[in-house]
C-alpha cells in the first residue's frame, strides 16, 4: 500500500462525500481530494540544519444548492466530521444570494483521459526507494561551503540550501460522472549563497533546480551557480537613466508575461480590470510574439490533462503571430459573459522563439549590442486596468554584447502593450523546471530611470 | 480569548499523559528541546461582487506539529490526525534530527536551570483579544447585510464607480502548546478582516482604490463606525488619483506619511533585525549590535501587546509571552527579534517572536506590530522643511534584499513637495534605497505616530498577520524613479 498517495479508502471517502451531499439536498457537487507527502533536508554552511517530514490531505467541495454556490474545504477525513462539515456547508450556501450562472462544466468538455493519474508520466518510481541516508548524502554532497576561495575579493559567509522530494495526488469527481486523477513526483534543490566583499558589503545569489524524475535533477550545479550570481553583483555602479534595450533573464521574464495572461482572464475582463479588453481576434502584439499552452507534454512538470473544474486541457495558441486567439473563460464566466467557455487559465504557457530557434541569453545580448540585462525585479507594481508598470530592477549594463558591470537603484517604467510592441527577441532557453516556459526576452527603447 | 485547559484537551482529543509520552518519544534519540503545537483553525469568507453576496465558503484545518531541536538544528513533522499512532509517527520523524543518520548528535538537553521559565497558566484577565461574538458560531446570514450596506453606501458616494468588491474574512484558531520544559500554553486567536476594492471610470480612464481593516476580534468588530470608516476611505482621494502624474525622478528628500508608510520600516529594516538572518550572517546588521544605526531620539519597536491589533499575541507559537521589544532605542541597535533557537545562540531571552503560519511549519523569528515611536516635530513643519521632494502616504509592493539592504517600494499615492507645500498628486513611481542608509538619513520624526490597521500579511517563507506604523518622517535623500 502506497500511503504517500491517496489510498483506495481515501478515494472511497471522497465518493462517499459526494453521495452524502447529494442525499442531503445538494443538486450538484464537485469534490476534490488532494494528498501530498514531502521530505526535506535543510543544510546551513555544509551541515545539516533541518529535517522535515510532511503529509497533507484535504477534501474540497463546490456545492450547488437551490441556485446558490459555495466552496468549502477540510483536512478532517472522518465520517463524523464529514457529516457536520456537509451540513454546515449546505446551510452556509443557502444563506447566499442566488447566482444562475454557477454550474458544473458540460460533461462533453471534461477530461476523459486521466484515469490513473499516471498518464502524463510524471510519477517517478524512484520516489519509493529514496532513503533518508540518500537524501542526506545528496544535500551534503551539493555543498561548496569551505571549498571555494574568493581570495581578497570575497568571503562566502552563508550557504543555506534545501533538498526535498515530494509527491502530490489530486482526485477530482463530480455529480455528473466526472472522475479524473493526477499524480506527480518532484525532486528539488535550491540554495542561497551570501558573500561579503572586502568593504563588508554583502551580496546574495540564488539558484535551484526541480524535476519530476530524480535522474534529471542537476543538483551539483546549483551551489556554483548561486555563488557565481552572488559574486557577479559585487561593486555595482550607478547608471544614467534613459531609453535602452532591455534583455530579461529567463528566470524572471514571467514578470512581463504573466500580467498579459492575467489580463486575458475572463474574470479580469468582466470586472473591467484588464488592459486586454476587446482584443480577442485582434492583432495587438507584434508578429514575433506567439504563446502556446503546451499543457499535455508527457514527462514535463506543470503538464495537466484537466483544470480545477475537470475541463480537459487542450494544446493551443493563446497568442499567435501577435493575434489574441483566446480568453480564459471558465464555466461560470462563460454564463456570466455569454461567451463560449475555454479553460480557466493557461496551464503551461510557452513563449515561442523569435526571430529564430536556438537563441540563448548570450546570443540575445549580442543581437541587442548594448543595454541593460535584468536579472531580478525588486518591488514595484503594475496597473491591471491600464497596463502601466514600474518595477525596481537589478542586473547588469552590457555593451557590444558583453556584460560590463552590475547596476543598482534603477527602475524600469512603461506600459505592457507598448513594451511588447518593441519586442526584439524571444530566446529558446526556457527552463523546463518552471511551470511557465518563458525564455530570455529582449525589447528596444525601454525607459529606465535611476 | 483564553478558555479553560479542558476545552483545548477536548478539542484536540488528547490527555496530559499523551502529551508527556509524545515529548518522550520525540527526544528518544536525544535532542535539546521538543515541543508540540496543536492547532484547530476555521476560516470563513464571504464575497460581494456585482451587488450581491453570492460566493462564500469556509476551510477547516486541524493538526499537530512536533519539533525537536538538537542545538540550533531542527527536526519537524506534523500529523493531521491526533490519534496517538499518527502523532507518535510524527514524533519519530521529527526525532531524526537527533538520529545518527540525520547528522551530528551532541547538543545537551535544555534543562530547567538554563532555560527561561514560562511556567505560568495562561491568564484570561491578561487576554489581548477577548472575543465576544465567536465567528464560528455566527451564521453567514448575519454578515450578508453588512457587506450589502458597504456596497450601497460606497456607490452612493461617487457616480464614477463602476465596480465594488467587498470581502469579509474571519478566522478563529485554537492553539495548545506543550514542551519538554513542561510548559503548557493555550490560546484562541480570532482575526476578522474587511477588504474593499472599488473601480472608478472617468473620461475613458479607470482607477482603482483598495482599503482594508483587520483586527484580532470577534464579530463584534462589525460596527457602524467601522463601516463608515471603510466607506469613506474607499472613495477618498480618487480625484487626486485621476489627476496624478508621474513626476521627474532623481535623488530627493522623501517625507513618509504617518501610518501605512510603516511598511517600509517593516520591510527595509524590520526583516534585517530578525535574528535568524543575523545568526546566519545574512543580514546587513549582523555585526552591528550595540552600534548607533540612526539619530538619537529614534526608537523602533516590535510590539505584540496591542489589544485587538492584527499583530497582537498572548503567546508566540513557542509558548513565549508576547512582548514589547525595542530593536532600536535612542538610535542604538539594542535587540534582534528572537525565537528560542536564536535566543539560545545569542545567550539572551526569547523576545516572543517565534511565529508560524500553521502547524505545518516550524516557528521562525517574525515581526508582530512594528513601528517607530513618535518624535517632536509636527507634520506641517516636516513638509515645510522640504524645498523639493516627495510626500508619500501609501506604499505597496515593497521588496528588500536582506543581505544588501536594498529596497524598492511602489508609491500608491503621494504628492510632490515644492517650496514646503504639497502640490501635484503623483503616481506610478518607485522609491529606491538602502535600509541602513535610509535609517541613518532620517532627519525629522513627527509627533503623530500611527499604527495602520490594514490586512498586512508578512510572507517570509510563511504567511503571518502583522501590522506596522510610523509617524511622519523625513528621509533626507532617496532615489525616486520617475520620468
Amino acid at each position: 500500500m502506497k500511503e504517500y498517495i491517496l489510498t483506495p479508502e481515501e478515494m472511497d471517502f471522497t465518493r462517499r462525500c459526494r453521495e452524502l451531499a447529494l442525499r442531503k439536498g445538494v443538486q450538484k457537487i464537485r469534490v476534490t481530494a488532494n494528498k501530498s507527502t514531502m521530505d526535506l533536508i535543510g543544510t546551513l554552511n555544509g551541515e545539516i540544519d533541518k529535517v522535515t517530514h510532511c503529509m497533507d490531505r484535504s477534501i474540497s467541495i463546490c456545492v450547488f444548492v437551490d441556485g446558490r454556490y459555495g466552496s468549502f474545504a477540510t483536512n478532517r477525513f472522518d465520517e463524523e466530521e464529514l457529516d457536520s462539515f456537509l451540513d454546515k456547508a449546505i446551510s452556509t450556501t443557502r444563506m447566499l444570494a442566488e447566482d444562475g450562472f454557477r454550474d458544473l462544466p458540460d460533461p462533453s468538455r471534461t477530461a476523459k483521459d486521466a484515469k490513473t493519474g499516471l498518464e502524463l508520466e510524471l510519477f517517478d518510481d524512484r520516489y519509493d526507494t529514496v532513503t533518508p541516508q540518500e537524501r542526506l548524502r545528496m544535500a551534503l554532497d551539493a555543498s561548496i561551503f569551505g571549498k571555494e576561495d574568493g581570495g581578497d575579493r570575497w568571503t562566502l559567509v552563508s550557504e543555506e540550501a534545501e533538498y526535498s522530494d515530494s509527491v502530490f495526488d489530486t482526485y477530482l469527481i463530480d455529480s455528473q460522472g466526472l472522475e479524473c486523477r493526477h499524480i506527480e513526483t518532484s525532486f528539488e534543490y535550491g540554495v542561497e549563497i551570501t558573500v561579503e566583499d572586502s568593504e563588508g558589503d554583502k551580496y546574495s545569489g540564488y539558484w535551484w533546480d526541480g524535476t519530476p524524475l530524480l535522474k534529471d535533477l542537476s543538483i551539483m550545479e546549483c551551489c556554483p551557480k548561486a555563488l557565481e550570481r552572488a559574486v557577479a553583483q559585487m561593486a555595482p555602479k550607478g547608471h544614467r537613466g534613459g531609453r535602452f534595450n532591455m534583455v530579461i533573464d529567463s528566470e524572471v521574464a514571467s514578470k512581463v508575461v504573466s500580467p498579459v495572461l492575467k489580463a486575458l482572464n475572463a474574470y479580469s475582463l468582466q470586472q473591467n480590470n484588464s488592459f486586454m479588453m476587446d482584443t480577442l481576434g485582434k492583432k495587438v502584439f507584434p508578429e514575433g510574439l506567439s504563446i502556446i499552452d503546451c499543457c499535455r507534454n508527457k514527462g514535463e512538470t506543470g503538464s495537466r490533462y484537466f483544470d480545477s473544474e475537470g475541463v480537459v486541457s487542450v494544446q493551443r495558441p493563446v497568442i499567435q503571430n501577435g493575434e489574441v486567439m483566446m480568453y480564459f473563460v471558465n464555466t461560470y464566466m462563460s454564463g456570466k459573459m455569454a461567451m463560449a467557455p475555454t479553460i480557466e487559465e493557461p496551464i503551461r504557457p510557452k513563449v515561442m522563439p523569435y526571430p529564430q530557434a536556438g537563441l540563448k541569453k548570450d546570443d540575445i545580448l549580442k543581437l541587442c549590442g548594448s543595454g541593460i540585462y535584468v536579472t531580478e525585479f525588486n518591488g514595484g507594481n503594475s496597473n491591471s486596468s491600464t497596463g502601466d508598470f514600474s518595477y525596481g530592477i537589478e542586473g547588469f549594463a552590457f555593451k557590444n554584447g558583453k556584460i560590463t558591470h552590475p547596476v543598482r537603484e534603477m527602475v524600469v517604467t512603461g506600459n505592457f502593450l507598448t513594451l511588447w510592441s518593441h519586442l526584439l527577441a524571444c530566446g529558446d532557453d526556457a527552463r523546463l523546471c518552471m511551470s511557465k516556459l518563458i525564455p530570455t526576452l529582449a525589447f528596444s527603447d525601454v525607459d529606465f530611470s535611476s | 480569548m483564553i478558555n479553560e485547559k479542558k476545552y483545548y484537551l477536548d478539542t484536540f482529543r488528547v490527555t496530559d499523559g499523551q502529551l508527556e509520552e509524545l515529548i518522550a518519544e520525540s527526544l528518544r534519540n536525544g535532542g535539546s528541546f521538543a515541543d508540540l503545537y496543536f492547532e484547530n483553525t476555521t476560516c470563513t469568507d464571504l464575497l460581494l461582487k456585482d451587488g450581491e453576496v453570492n460566493v462564500g465558503g469556509f476551510n477547516v484545518d486541524f493538526g499537530v506539529g512536533i519539533r525537536v531541536l538538537n542545538g540550533e538544528k531542527t527536526g519537524y513533522a506534523y500529523s493531521e490526525s491526533t490519534d496517538m499512532a499518527s502523532m507518535l509517527a510524527a514524533a519519530r520523524a521529527a526525532s531524526a534530527i537527533s538520529d545518527g543518520s540525520a547528522g551530528k548528535v551532541g547538543a545537551d538537553r535544555e534543562d530547567e536551570a538554563s532555560a527561561p521559565k514560562y511556567r505560568g497558566k495562561p491568564n484570561p484577565a491578561a487576554d489581548r483579544y477577548p472575543m465576544k461574538d465567536d465567528w464560528r458560531t455566527c451564521e453567514a446570514a448575519l454578515f450578508v447585510p453588512y457587506l450589502a450596506k458597504i456596497d450601497s453606501a460606497i456607490r452612493q458616494k461617487d457616480s464614477r464607480i463602476i465596480k465594488v468588491i467587498a470581502a469579509l474574512s474571519s478566522q478563529v484558531t485554537d492553539v495548545l502548546m506543550f514542551n519538554s520544559l513542561g510548559e503548557m500554553k493555550y490560546d484562541t486567536r480570532p482575526l476578522g478582516s474587511i477588504s474593499v476594492s472599488v473601480i472608478f471610470s472617468q473620461d475613458g480612464k479607470t482607477e482603482n482604490k483598495s482599503v482594508s481593516r483587520s483586527f484580532r476580534s470577534g464579530a463584534e468588530m462589525l460596527t457602524d463606525s467601522l463601516l463608515d470608516e471603510v466607506v469613506n476611505l474607499a472613495v477618498s482621494g480618487i480625484d487626486e488619483r485621476f489627476a496624478a502624474k508621474r513626476p521627474k525622478g532623481g535623488q530627493m528628500p522623501v517625507v513618509m506619511g504617518a501610518g501605512a508608510s510603516g511598511i517600509l520600516l517593516h520591510e527595509a529594516m524590520g526583516h534585517a533585525f530578525e535574528a535568524d538572518f543575523n545568526r546566519k550572517g545574512q543580514s546587513i546588521f549582523s555585526d552591528r549590535m550595540g552600534q548607533k544605526v540612526c539619530r538619537s531620539g529614534i526608537s523602533i519597536v516590535d510590539d505584540g501587546t496591542i489589544r485587538g491589533n492584527r499583530g497582537a499575541i498572548n503567546f508566540d507559537d513557542e509558548g513565549v509571552p508576547g512582548q514589547y521589544t525595542y530593536m532600536v532605542e535612542d538610535g542604538v541597535l539594542t535587540s534582534y527579534l528572537h525565537d528560542r533557537i536564536s535566543a539560545g545562540y545569542y545567550g539572551v531571552k526569547p523576545t516572543g517572536n517565534g511565529r508560524r503560519e500553521s502547524f505545518r511549519y516550524h516557528p521562525i523569528p517574525r515581526m508582530r506590530a512594528t513601528y517607530m515611536e513618535g518624535g517632536d516635530c509636527s507634520k506641517e513643519d516636516i513638509i515645510a522643511s522640504v524645498d523639493k521632494g516627495i510626500y508619500v502616504d501609501q506604499f505597496s509592493n515593497g521588496q528588500v534584499k536582506i543581505g544588501e539592504g536594498d529596497f524598492t517600494f511602489y508609491v500608491k499615492s503621494g504628492y510632490l513637495i515644492e517650496k514646503g507645500r504639497l502640490t501635484m498628486p503623483v503616481k506610478d513611481i518607485n522609491i529606491i534605497g538602502n535600509g541602513p542608509q535610509a535609517l541613518a538619513d532620517i532627519e525629522m520624526v513627527g509627533n503623530d505616530p500611527t499604527i495602520d490597521d490594514c490586512t498586512w500579511t508578512c510572507g517570509k517563507e510563511q504567511s503571518v498577520p502583522v501590522s506596522c506604523g510610523i509617524p511622519t518622517v523625513l528621509v533626507k535623500s532617496l532615489t525616486v524613479g520617475g520620468e
